[in-house]
């Protein structure tokens, strides 16, 4: 081992226990001063807690921490934010109703005869944000912009504290590739500037490129730190989830034929701004391909979805389901010819506060098989439940009867795909299917995918993911600031000639 | 024996009635305290009289009176326990009336302006169909159901602006609340129902039994002689078993509890959040109506609607008995009745002792206070009993621990 002044933070023998559950048992962790340091890890393997212990959140039982070769005590994330450890959270801490500026300078405001000076902020931020590329609006509403516009002040927030520790917090989830891709070079850069990083992933492509060191945990346990140039990406995602790992999405060449999903000059308008959020889009769906619409957040994807399952309106075109117009349809009535994996799952895919198997049957509860009368067959509901759950594998504490706020987030999630399969519709709508899941999960729904489209569906997939897009769909459809902008074969194109189209550098023109 | 006395307080009904109880406890406890405490110093009352009203917070539902030694005397109080139940008869449709909307997502604190309407359609109807020509029975039916009716349109009004234009529930609430007070009082302004047989009244209307119109008794004042109840209880408390039914057994329910908990998810899913929050309100409206109308069409409920400046408390009283209650509907009997209880407490409070009856009211506010921290206690008990829970089996510890991982991003 080197001089101790070599980590910069050190996590010694951490024990973390919940009740019942050690979260963390005997991890050490070294960040070395001016590394990126990744945390790789599936849902659940005790990444966010050790980082919340770091952060003071929690308490370990056993461990110390030491800062520069110097034991400290973190109580609090007051005494973080002393010690110059900043953290970006998965879950946004965001206040809604306050700008961006606000929401970036809180806590850490400058005051003048005890008002608010915002020009000396406003101006170190808007520094910052050039610097690193980091384009926010300032002025905007956090409720009213995109999740990656919220990520973007969450990171803001952390460097105009002038933090020397940065925890990302699965930091790429809501990225496009573009800013992944700038993301990874902010990373660099700073951690040049002799900034330590702590990355917390499952995503092995960007640990790969952009850290030195990693460190593997799994349920609870260390498993290994290894040089990132040592290593390769299936051997650190056995050694995450601890078995050979199906990495490439594997399938067949598709054969598309009827089509199902036929749209035609939809135009949608926004409610933010008062424009086209989609403009005069038009395309099909055959059976048995899958489809995606990638794009960068924000060019209309979300708007275009809502329309086209019902949420929202239409301001122009039709919509054509096997034949059927559907374009003014209600949300039941399209139901009936679509299922559909949203994009929000916490937001319109579950009722939080209902157990699983409510939420099973939440748009089947009026059909014969669950109600006599409008009497809720409860032992139908129950059985039926089960079913599901076993046939997708969702795991939770209770079975059936599980509150589903209580469970994991991949869990959730299978337990939408789950409904949303089982209502065997010719379309499946997928939007940012596996947002948030580990590799595990993330193989499960893909191979749930194709499985549908071999079985002759016709799915919809809409990604921010490039890998995914590339991986798992057979035709792809770029959208730009809410038009088609181009139509690839997925095997013939680059990921770097989509990026050109995301980012509007490049457009086809359109054929009639 | 043990493992089942666990399981069995780990049923949430079970946690639900313990967190009311405890509620009821601390707030007695606490009610008790500040009557000795005002008490002791003051003169008129003194250590003695304290510990009498002390001993009448608890159990002045059965204190009959002073003997000639003047020492408080305890039994068996038909009158006390009948006006107990008489006065539970509104509280309980109320607190159904609130509870309802609560489990929807809205706040219902229109139940006052639906109370009256509700009131003002039942009288008006009771009083001008002529007795001599329908049987009262039937009378009393139509009134009944036409102040359901009036009820159901009046809470519609709230639900409706809600859902259509997304104006908040309890400010279009509060003001229907005070059109339906001056809509009530114009109309009786105006009516020919006003009570004249009685010499010196002025702003009182008659009574139904004027009419003959009065609740059936059911054999209830032959247990409870000399009180004022009536089958109204029983009614509530059917209503009760019914709702229960409703929310928790029914497609009805099922979708109001989706809209309720997230509205987003309902409308995903192709339930029609806008019909369901018209609809859950329009069903609280008809229910905090049918609370006025049980407890006027009773025969020997005078109502008083002259400079009528102030809407009725027992509207009002709906929400801590629905939050006491955590918003279950069987358990909002108990809990109307814990409330029609303490009014009564408080009138023996009153009549027994040197205690004044706005300090009576204080301490009854007190208690209810106390007592809607019901939702605060079941938390409690849940997260006491989770740390309790022994080791999980080993594929469980994932689940356990993501679980916390979520709960944590959820806070």
């Amino acid at each position: 081992m080197g001089s101790e002044s070599e980590y910069v933070i050190e996590m010694l023998h951490i024990t973390k226990e919940f009740p019942g559950i050690k979260a963390n048992d005997d991890i050490t962790l070294q960040l070395k001063k001016g590394e990126i340091h990744a945390l790789l890890g599936e849902n659940g393997a005790g990444k966010s807690t050790l980082m919340s212990v770091l952060f003071g959140l929690y308490q370990p039982e056993e461990g110390i921490i030491k800062k520069d070769g110097k034991e400290v005590k973190i109580d609090s994330p007051n005494d973080a934010t002393a010690l110059h450890i900043g953290m970006v959270h998965q879950h946004f801490k965001l206040i809604e109703v306050f700008s961006v500026l606000d929401n970036i300078i809180l806590g850490a405001e400058d005051t003048k005869w005890g008002f608010l000076s915002e020009k000396a902020a406003r101006k170190k931020v808007t520094e910052l944000s050039e610097k690193y590329g980091l384009y926010v609006d300032l002025d905007a509403k956090v409720e009213d912009i995109s999740v990656g516009m919220q990520q973007r002040t969450e990171i803001l927030k952390m460097l105009y504290r002038d933090n020397e520790i940065l925890i990302f917090d699965e930091p790429t989830a809501v990225l496009t590739p573009q800013e992944i891709e700038e993301l990874m070079a902010i990373m660099k850069n700073l951690a040049k500037e002799g900034k330590s990083i702590l990355f917390i992933s499952h995503k092995l492509n960007e640990i790969m490129e952009v850290s030195d060191r990693v460190t593997v945990l799994r349920k609870g346990k260390y498993v290994a730190t290894v040089n990132t140039k040592d290593t390769n990406k299936q051997e650190l995602s056995n050694m995450m989830v601890g078995r050979p790992v199906q990495l490439e999405v594997k399938k067949d060449e598709a054969k598309p034929t009827d089509v199902v999903l036929s749209v035609r000059n939809v135009s949608v308008m926004s409610h933010i701004h008062k424009s086209e959020a989609v403009k005069d889009v038009s395309f099909d769906v055959r059976k048995g391909e899958i489809v995606c619409i990638a794009g960068i957040d924000g060019n209309g994807q979300t708007e275009f979805i809502h329309a086209l399952t019902g949420l929202d309106q239409v301001s122009g075109g039709t919509i054509t389901i096997d034949g059927h117009d559907i374009t003014k349809a209600s949300v039941k009535e399209k139901g009936k010819y679509m299922a559909h994996i949203p994009e929000d799952r916490h937001k319109h895919g579950l009722v939080l506060d209902f157990s699983l198997e409510n939420n099973m049957v939440l748009q089947r509860f009026q059909e014969k098989e669950f109600q006599h009368h409008g009497f809720i067959k409860f032992d139908a509901i129950r059985k039926y439940s089960q079913e599901l759950i076993d046939k997708f594998d969702v795991r939770s504490g209770q079975g059936p009867v599980t509150i589903t706020r209580s469970m994991s987030g991949g869990n959730q999630q299978k337990a939408i795909i789950a409904r949303e399969l089982d209502r065997n519709r010719d379309l499946i709508v997928a939007v940012q299917p596996t947002r948030g899941l580990d590799v595990g999960a993330i193989e499960f729904v893909h191979a749930q995918l194709v499985k549908q489209r071999d079985e002759g569906k016709a799915v919809l997939l809409v990604s921010l993911e490039l890998d995914e897009v590339l991986s798992l769909s057979d035709r792809i459809l770029v959208m730009y600031e809410g038009r088609i902008v181009g139509e690839f074969d997925s095997k013939k194109v680059t990921a770097q000639e989509l990026g050109l189209y995301m980012a509007g550098a490049k457009k086809d023109k359109k054929e009639a | 024996m043990k493992e089942n006395l666990k399981s069995f307080f780990k049923k949430d009904g079970v946690k639900s009635v313990l967190a009311s109880l405890i509620s009821i406890l601390v707030g007695l406890i606490v009610g008790a305290i500040a009557v000795f405490l005002v008490g002791i110093f003051k003169d008129t009352i003194g250590v003695k009289g304290a510990w009498e009203g002390v001993r009448i917070i608890f159990a002045g539902i059965l204190s009959t009176g002073r003997n000639v030694v003047g020492s408080l005397t305890w039994g068996y109080n038909a009158v006390n326990l009948g006006d107990m139940l008489f006065r539970a008869t509104p509280l309980i449709m109320a607190g159904l009336s609130v509870s309802v909307a609560f489990k929807t997502g809205l706040f219902n604190i229109g139940a006052p302006g639906q109370y009256l309407m509700g009131t003002m359609t039942s009288l008006a109807i009771a009083l001008s169909i002529p007795s001599d020509k329908v049987p009262t029975w039937i009378i009393w039916i139509i009134a009944f159901l036409a102040a359901m009716v009036a009820g159901a349109l009046w809470g519609a009004i709230p639900g409706f602006v809600k859902a259509v234009f997304n104006i908040n529930e309890v400010i279009a609430c509060i003001m229907t609340n005070w059109i339906a007070a001056n809509l009530v009082t114009w109309f009786f302004d105006g009516s020919v129902f006003c009570n004249q047989v009685e010499a010196g009244k002025t702003g009182y209307i008659y009574k139904t039994s004027y009419n003959g119109v009065a609740t059936v008794k059911l054999g209830l004042d032959k247990v409870f002689k000399g009180s004022q109840v009536n089958g109204g209880i029983i009614i509530a408390i059917v209503i009760a078993v019914l709702v229960y039914i409703m929310m928790n057994k029914t497609t009805l329910g099922y979708q109001l509890k989706a809209c309720g908990a997230n509205r987003h998810a309902a409308k995903y899913a192709g339930i029609k959040d806008k019909r369901n929050i018209i609809l859950s309100m329009g069903i609280a409206g008809a229910l905090a109506s049918a609370g006025g109308a049980l407890y006027f069409l009773s025969g020997n409920t005078e109502f008083f609607w002259s400079t009528y400046q102030s809407l009725p408390a027992t509207g009002f009283n709906g929400i801590p008995v629905a939050l006491l209650a955590l918003n279950n509907p069987i358990g909002v009997i108990f809990s109307g009745i814990f409330m029609a209880m303490l009014s009564t407490v408080g009138m023996q409070l009153t009549n027994l002792t040197a205690y004044n009856e706005y300090i009576t009211d204080v301490i009854i506010g007190v208690i209810v206070y106390l007592s809607a921290f019901a939702l605060f206690i079941r938390t409690w008990i849940s997260t006491r009993k989770k740390e309790a829970v022994a080791k999980p089996s080993e594929d469980k510890e994932k689940e356990i621990q993501e679980e916390k991982t979520n709960e944590r991003g959820n806070e």
